[in-house]
């Protein structure tokens, strides 16, 4: 069995034999496939990966330098980007500034209580999707820890042991789930939803009637709140609400919040970094402290940078267009196994191992749990190996 | 490929989602494959047949003078007025943030957005 790092979800029951993946999901599987790997580039032109190393470190050596992503690759290796933005008086920052880094913040500095999935299978009544469509984003999530399995407490199966609860604007996959002991309702604010609890606990009719009917399944005992992207947008910062809601649903009752989304090993770089600054991202060594507009996006639109390590992400794919156009008129040093669209515009691209294929290392559950992922071969330039060699020559 | 009868033109919202078939073929996206799961927008059916859009149309999503040709799916899993975009260079050029954006769409017919054609305009 190995460790697929697909998503946050970390499915530890991979299995390979001759060649085909069994147990993953469609994205999932994808990692295992063959793929063509990246190769080594100074200016576009192929290398060798001493010489674009090389290269990289000049760039890194001078100038305001941020380093950007992290979240796909093991503990190991974010500790020592970590070190090397501290070495460089970097800032640092990762996906979770845009993502559902507020959460894993929340829950870091106890404001919202939080549980791990292995409890939510063995007890959790209530299963409650807010903003995310984990049947797309964490595609076995509701099969591996949430809704489908019984174990625990919970041994008469979904149809009897579960109450599924899904809001959304839209009726996503995950959605048209709620069927038998279930609900689903349409959000077109989530504020309002959030004050429809406090409504309800107050004894008044609450602006989304069907609050009151998870309410009083909610009152049956351990309830757990995935909240995704959707919930934290739709929030728009105003978090006071969102803990005031919580803090009155564990008066009366014991409800647990674990964030819905994001990639492999997002909470491991929030909870390195907070471990060694007391911030989860958006963070300057320089000024040793973090702000709004230390967001990698922000550092590129307000030209505060002249140079940039990506590791682990591919922002000209996943961040606005304007944000890329940033990012293409500085220097910019790209590790990544694979040929991504940021590798495209880089002035330096050195490729790295593929966990778990040909790296292993710590990586961390969504709900914060560590696991020990073993690499299926180990290649010689690893995450790890790349970040040492990069740090050695700054 | 003829497009229906209704409008032509319309402003709708676009909400930018995350998708499983797209994330299948995320480590090569210059594929065709890649283009095919990412350029495209997803409307709930009644509301494409509404503005007379049919399944596998192309068509031009236009904001602040940035356009985008993607294709038409009809899921029912779309927002009832409006559509649909998993999250990819094709959402993103023209998107401000990672939430949604709202855009004009039209008839395009032609080829679907090329990734390397948006990538030379950085």
């Amino acid at each position: 069995m190995v460790f697929c790092t697909g998503c946050s979800c970390l499915c530890p029951d991979i299995r390979i034999e001759n060649g085909r993946v069994y147990n993953a999901c469609r994205k999932g599987s994808s990692i295992f496939n063959e793929k063509k790997r990246a190769k080594p580039t100074v200016n576009g032109k192929e290398t060798d990966i001493e010489t674009a190393i090389e290269r990289a470190a000049e760039i890194l050596s001078s100038g305001n330098v941020a380093i950007y992503g992290l979240d796909t690759i093991p503990i190991e290796a974010q500790k020592l980007a970590i070190g090397l933005a501290e070495e460089l008086e970097a800032y640092i920052d990762d996906n979770s500034s845009f993502c559902l880094g507020d959460f894993v913040e929340m829950i870091l500095r106890g404001e919202i209580p939080s549980t791990t999935l292995d409890d939510v299978k063995n007890n959790a009544y209530v299963i409650f999707y807010w903003g995310t469509d984990p049947y797309n984003s964490l595609s076995r999530h509701l099969s591996l820890y949430t809704y489908y399995p019984r174990g625990g407490k919970r041994q008469r199966g979904y149809e009897e042991d579960r109450f599924l609860v899904v809001a959304d604007i839209r009726k996503s996959h995950t959605a048209k789930l709620a069927k038998k002991n279930a609900r689903f309702i349409r959000v077109d604010d989530d504020l309002k939803l959030v004050e429809s609890f406090i409504q309800a606990m107050e004894g008044k009719a609450p602006q989304y009637p069907d609050v009151a009917r998870v309410l009083s399944e909610m009152k049956k005992g351990y309830s757990v709140i995935f909240g995704g992207l959707g919930l934290k947008y739709g929030l728009n910062g105003r978090y006071e609400e969102f803990t005031e809601m919580f803090r009155r649903l564990n008066e009366i009752t014991e409800v647990y919040f674990i964030p819905s989304g994001f990639h492999s090993n997002m909470r491991g770089f929030n909870e390195l970094l907070f471990e060694k600054t007391g911030y989860i991202n958006r963070y300057s060594f320089k000024e040793g402290v973090s702000k709004a507009e230390f967001e990698f996006s922000r550092l590129l639109i307000e030209e505060k940078i002249d140079s940039a390590l990506i590791i682990g992400s591919d922002p000209v794919n996943s961040l606005p267009f304007e944000v890329s156009r940033k990012l293409g008129e500085i220097n910019t040093v790209v590790v990544d196994p694979l040929n991504s669209l940021t590798s495209m515009i880089a002035d330096v691209v050195i490729p790295s191992a593929l966990t778990p294929i040909g790296q292993g290392g710590t990586m961390m559950r969504s709900d914060g749990v560590r696991v020990k992922v073993e690499p299926l071969r180990e290649e010689e330039w690893t995450d790890v190996k790349v970040l040492t060699s990069l740090k050695e020559m700054v | 490929m003829k497009f229906g009868k209704f409008i032509k033109r319309a402003v709708i919202e676009v909400v930018i989602a995350r998708n499983s078939h797209q994330g299948e073929v995320a480590d090569n996206k210059l594929s065709e494959k890649f283009r095919e799961e990412s350029a495209v927008i997803y409307l709930h059916p009644n509301f494409a047949k509404k503005m007379g859009f049919r399944e596998g149309d192309v068509v031009v999503l236009e904001r602040n003078e940035r356009k985008v040709n993607v294709r038409v799916r009809y899921s029912e899993t779309s927002p009832e007025e409006g559509g649909m975009m998993p999250n990819s260079i094709f959402s993103n050029y023209l998107t401000d943030n990672l939430k949604g954006f709202t855009a004009s769409i039209s008839p395009a017919g032609g080829e679907l957005s090329r990734v390397e054609d948006i990538i030379k305009k950085i």
